[in-house]
């Protein structure tokens, strides 16, 4: 098969050359093997110890994860001269570098030694036969200072197949300016009928919203959902969206929207350039998003810097939890390595030991997995979260140590993920259709 | 080697880079599809499943929807985007027309303009805020704000602008590159004959236009089913509320990849090729393409 | 006096171009006049079309051009070449099957014709993971060969090429005939030349299409060092915070080569320049 189509292949080329003879170029560029690009990521002079340096390739989608990853291979060139590596980091757009990884693990060639998948794809990846490695030698020894919870959401059979950056701890940020102008004092709001009375206050004193409600997205209802004791699906992978739990949230957002106190996010979601805008005027008193949204602070909403204070979310009874794990991003080794163990090795120093975990903070902004790092001195160094949020970020965070709620991540998350975003926010917050209604059909649609 | 001259070899030697293409690159990829749609593709465990895929796409309400959806909008492309450029090439052409490279350049600019930054513009000029450059226009004829991209009929709108700006500049250089084939001497003679400007257009201009303009419907045809980056961009992923700007393309995409299902993908894609080229086929005969003489 | 020269039709059009012009190249100005201030300030505001003097500047650019953006630069080289490769053997191979096509009548013309329609509609995204183990079979992923080669023969142009040679008259290729040409040096010396309207619509669009291709060259290419300019303008856009720095300075520049081009080739759609030849 493989020879027929080389020999069909050559006579194309031969017969086009012979017809035309002028388009000699073609091919002619590209023949050469991939030179394996020796990127600043390549290892310093410690590799000449030991024999050539093992070449290990990482696929990302955010230039930010590949700068942090060149700078951990020189770190670890450094200590560790006998077994030096070179990495070679490719970022590709978000979406095409998953499927780019689908295609390469399907057809069993092509794909890289580490990858970073996004938490919402995992489960396409988890299909099946997983094309994964198992990282349980380097999770296990570790457990009790990981957030597991976090690594459950990788994970197929007992067997951890990706490592991810960061908790995604849940909290809300309020702009201080607002409140005070409407005299509400943010410590006071504990659960989320103290939210609505503020909200009304907020309204009354100042004419604006409360907040924003995501209508084309779900980052402002899952975190809600799994704070109040449930999930989109349960531990086994079943549809429990339309179960009490959710329908009490939802029904709670729908009457925040009738009463103003809350508005469609403008944009549809709280990622739109029309959004930033909105908040960056002061649009809104307060909105609730994980901590990796710090970055949206600092990058497009200069102007409220050193008015946003990071609070606890309400809950809706007492003993509640007050935060969750929301997003995230895994790196996952894949099983077309010619390196697995020492890509496994290299995995656990750049993202699970305590120095690499505070490395993330320092280089990325995530609050990092590991919570034996939460309260290094190194985490209350400023950087431009310090100057913008100011220093006890940390400080704050290990309060909430135990209070994280677990999300599931199963196979139908896409699914899940999909009929929230496209479907059931829309119908519920922008048409304000009936909750419960909204939800069954929802689930209907997901079998 | 001089069978290689002969005038009955001729053609098949002009066809022979489509034809090894075809069977290098292609009969394997369609034929793999084709059998993809009928087996669940998981990986390590792809089995066959018979006419399952077809059987769940006929009974989800989304396959619908973005059929519906692929459809409106070739429809409104084929409406706009067909007479629009048509006239505009004309009048880029005409002899009177002052400035002429300048606009042609400027029309094409649309086509070059990235489309995620043009997808930012886009989104802000018909945001959902009161200020938003769309809504503050209404404010002026005494009309409230709307959400523009959160409805299907202003939707569906948006969409169409969108490709209007896009495409138009490509399309007057397929009808512009047709002009030239139009002898002058027509003209003369018909001016001669006293034809005014419409008669030529009618009688002339419009009937040699006749194999480009073919070309330019069975693309569009194409295109319009195949669309996706607009509605991409437009909503900042596949996430219209309530899947009104879901497409074929987008419905194919949720599937096969989003939802790593190939087999439905493939079934999807299935049934869009078998209706694009049922329609052009059609189409392409209504036009006597397929006749001897032509 | 102006009014001299334009009569009031004249103007009407003018008019109306000039309108049209400006709706078409508003979302330009936008990114050009983005281009030319800190990245934060597209924002913070909403749709910001101020021209704001004072915040202007040409560090966007500067700093495409510095060492941090290295890989700009070849995401723009690769690109060209791409491009360049490409077009050049489209406009061959499609010219030649197109013209076949429309001179001569043959057995199997009318299926190879629908076989074009049918390559032509086959979305890329269904066929992707087959044409990809194709690539490996092939040993073509990873280079540019396997970028071009799959669509170089492309049905797109086929089909134009196809359309625009069926309205010019039949004459030529008797008289051609007569004159003692061989099938092939009709074709070269004697259409390829009629056609130049048709190849200068097609090397532009093809040259565009090819300089914007993203869903294949995406998934065959994989080293840092071969990727294209749109993968890598792409890339810079994340569910978590865009780098607006490159984005929309490197948006504006990548808009340079397809303009040159169609500047360039544009002149064969100039009115009563083409087609001396072509007598009814």
């Amino acid at each position: 098969m493989k020879k027929a189509l080389l020999y069909l292949l050559s006579l194309t080329l031969v017969s086009m050359l012979a017809l035309a003879g002028c388009s000699s170029k073609k091919g002619g560029t590209d023949a050469s093997p991939a030179s394996p690009g020796a990127s600043g990521s390549s290892a310093p002079a410690s590799a000449s110890a030991n024999g050539t340096p093992a070449k290990l390739e990482f696929w990302t989608f955010n230039e930010l994860h590949q700068k942090f990853f060149e700078s951990m291979a020189k770190q670890w060139n450094a200590a560790h001269p006998d077994m030096p590596i070179e990495l070679t980091a490719t970022t590709f757009p978000y979406d095409d570098a998953h499927n780019k990884l689908l295609v390469a693990l399907q057809s069993g060639k092509g794909a890289p030694d580490l990858a970073d998948i996004e938490i919402s794809k995992i489960g396409n990846y988890l299909k099946g036969d997983p094309q994964l490695v198992p990282l349980n030698d380097i999770v296990e020894p570790v457990k009790d200072n990981l957030v597991m919870s976090r690594l459950d959401n990788y994970a197929k059979d007992g067997k951890y197949y990706g490592i991810d950056y960061h908790v995604g701890a849940q909290v809300i940020y309020y702009n201080k300016e607002i409140l005070d102008q409407a005299g509400v004092n943010p410590d006071s709001i504990v659960t989320w009928d103290d939210f609505e009375a503020a909200g009304k206050q907020v309204l009354d004193k100042t004419g604006k919203p409360m907040t924003t409600v995501e209508t084309t997205d779900q980052w402002t209802f899952w975190p809600m959902v799994v704070q109040h004791g449930s999930d989109f699906l349960d531990k086994d992978g079943n549809v429990t969206l339309n179960d009490q739990a959710n329908v009490e949230v939802l029904t709670y957002l729908q009457k925040l929207v009738k009463e103003k106190i809350a508005i469609a996010a403008p944009g549809g979601f709280h990622h739109s350039e029309e959004y930033y805008g909105f908040m960056n005027g002061g649009g809104a008193a307060a909105i609730w998003m994980p901590m990796w949204y710090m970055g949206r602070f600092t990058d497009y909403m200069p102007d409220l810097k050193g008015k946003i204070v990071i609070k606890p979310m309400p809950v809706f009874k007492q003993g509640e939890m007050r935060s969750s794990g929301m997003g995230g991003t895994g790196t996952v080794i894949t099983n077309q390595s010619k390196n697995q163990e020492l890509a496994k090795k290299f995995l656990e120093f750049a993202k699970v030991s305590k120095e690499g975990t505070i490395e993330i903070w320092k280089q990325l902004g995530f609050d990092p997995i590991r919570t034996d790092a939460w309260t290094d001195p190194a985490m209350s160094e400023p950087n431009k979260y310090t100057d913008y949020f100011g220093t006890g970020i940390f400080t704050f965070l290990d309060s909430l140590k135990s209070e994280i709620a677990p999300t599931n991540i199963k196979e139908r998350t896409p699914a899940v993920s999909d009929v929230i975003k496209t479907k059931a926010m829309f119908q519920a917050l922008n048409d304000l259709k009936d909750p419960k209604q909204v939800l069954d059909d929802a689930a209907a649609g997901i079998k | 080697m001089k069978w290689i001259y002969s005038q009955r070899l001729a053609p098949y030697v002009f066809v022979l880079p489509f034809v090894l293409s075809l069977a290098v690159f292609f009969a394997y990829p369609v034929l793999s599809t084709i059998l993809m749609s009928f087996q669940e593709v998981l990986p390590g465990q792809t089995h066959f499943i018979g006419w399952t895929n077809y059987r769940d796409l006929w009974k989800d309400d989304s396959f619908y929807t973005a059929l519906w959806n692929s459809t409106k909008y070739t429809f409104w492309t084929l409406v706009v985007l067909i007479p629009l450029p048509l006239v505009l090439a004309v009048f880029l052409n005409a002899k009177r027309m002052k400035w002429s490279s300048f606009f042609r350049s400027a029309l094409f600019v649309p086509t070059l303009t990235s489309v995620v930054v043009a997808g930012i513009v886009f989104r802000l000029v018909f945001g959902s805020l009161d200020e938003s450059v769309m809504n503050t226009f209404r404010h002026a004829f005494g009309a409230g704000t709307i959400n523009w991209l959160g409805n299907r009929v202003t939707g569906m709108l948006v969409l169409v602008i969108l490709a209007t700006w896009r495409y138009v500049g490509i399309n007057i250089v397929y009808f512009l590159s047709a002009l030239q084939s139009i002898p002058g001497e027509l003209y003369e003679s018909a001016e001669i004959d006293g034809a005014n400007t419409w008669q030529k257009f009618r009688r002339i201009t419009l009937p040699l236009l006749k194999p480009v303009s073919i070309y330019v419907i069975t693309i569009s045809i194409y295109g319009g089913y195949a669309m996706f980056t607009e509605s991409f961009i437009l909503w900042s992923g596949n996430r219209s509320p309530n899947d009104i700007g879901l497409t074929m393309i987008g419905l194919l995409y949720r599937h096969g990849i989003e939802k790593n299902s190939l087999g439905l993908g493939s079934a999807i894609g299935i049934v869009l090729l078998a209706f694009t080229m049922v329609l052009n086929v059609i189409q392409l005969r209504l036009f006597g393409l397929f006749k001897k003489e032509d | 006096m102006r009014a001299k020269r334009f009569d009031t039709q004249t103007l009407l059009l003018v008019v109306l171009f000039v309108l049209l012009a400006a709706l078409a190249l508003f979302p330009f100005y936008c990114l050009a006049l983005a281009s030319l201030k800190p990245s934060k300030e597209l924002l913070r505001f909403g749709l910001n079309i101020r021209l704001q003097p004072e915040l202007l500047s040409l560090d966007n650019y500067t700093f495409i051009f510095s060492k941090g953006a290295a890989k700009y630069a070849t995401w723009y080289k690769n690109s060209l070449v791409i491009t360049v490769v490409y077009t050049a053997g489209c406009m061959l191979l499609s010219s030649m099957v197109g013209y076949g096509l429309a001179m001569y009548r043959f057995i199997g013309r009318n299926f190879i014709f629908l076989c074009v329609l049918l390559v032509m509609m086959i979305p890329v995204e269904i066929i992707m993971l087959p044409l990809y183990k194709q690539m490996i079979a092939l040993n073509l992923i990873d280079s540019f060969g396997g970028v071009i080669l799959p669509f170089v023969v492309s049905p797109l142009p086929i089909f134009f090429f196809r359309q625009y040679a069926s309205g010019l008259p039949k004459d030529f290729l008797d008289a051609g005939r007569i004159d003692g040409c061989s099938e092939y040096g009709i074709f070269f010396r004697i259409f390829v030349p009629i056609m130049t309207p048709a190849f200068g619509a097609m090397i532009i669009v093809q040259a565009l299409a090819s300089w914007n291709s993203f869903v294949w060259p995406l998934i065959v290419l994989s080293s840092g060092e071969k990727l294209t300019l749109p993968i890598g303008l792409s890339s810079l856009v994340t569910p978590y915070g865009n780098n607006y720095d490159i984005l929309i300075a490197g948006s504006v520049l990548a808009i340079v080569p397809i303009m040159i081009v169609f500047v360039f080739f544009q002149r064969y759609f100039v009115s009563g320049l083409t087609v001396g030849g072509v007598k009814g």
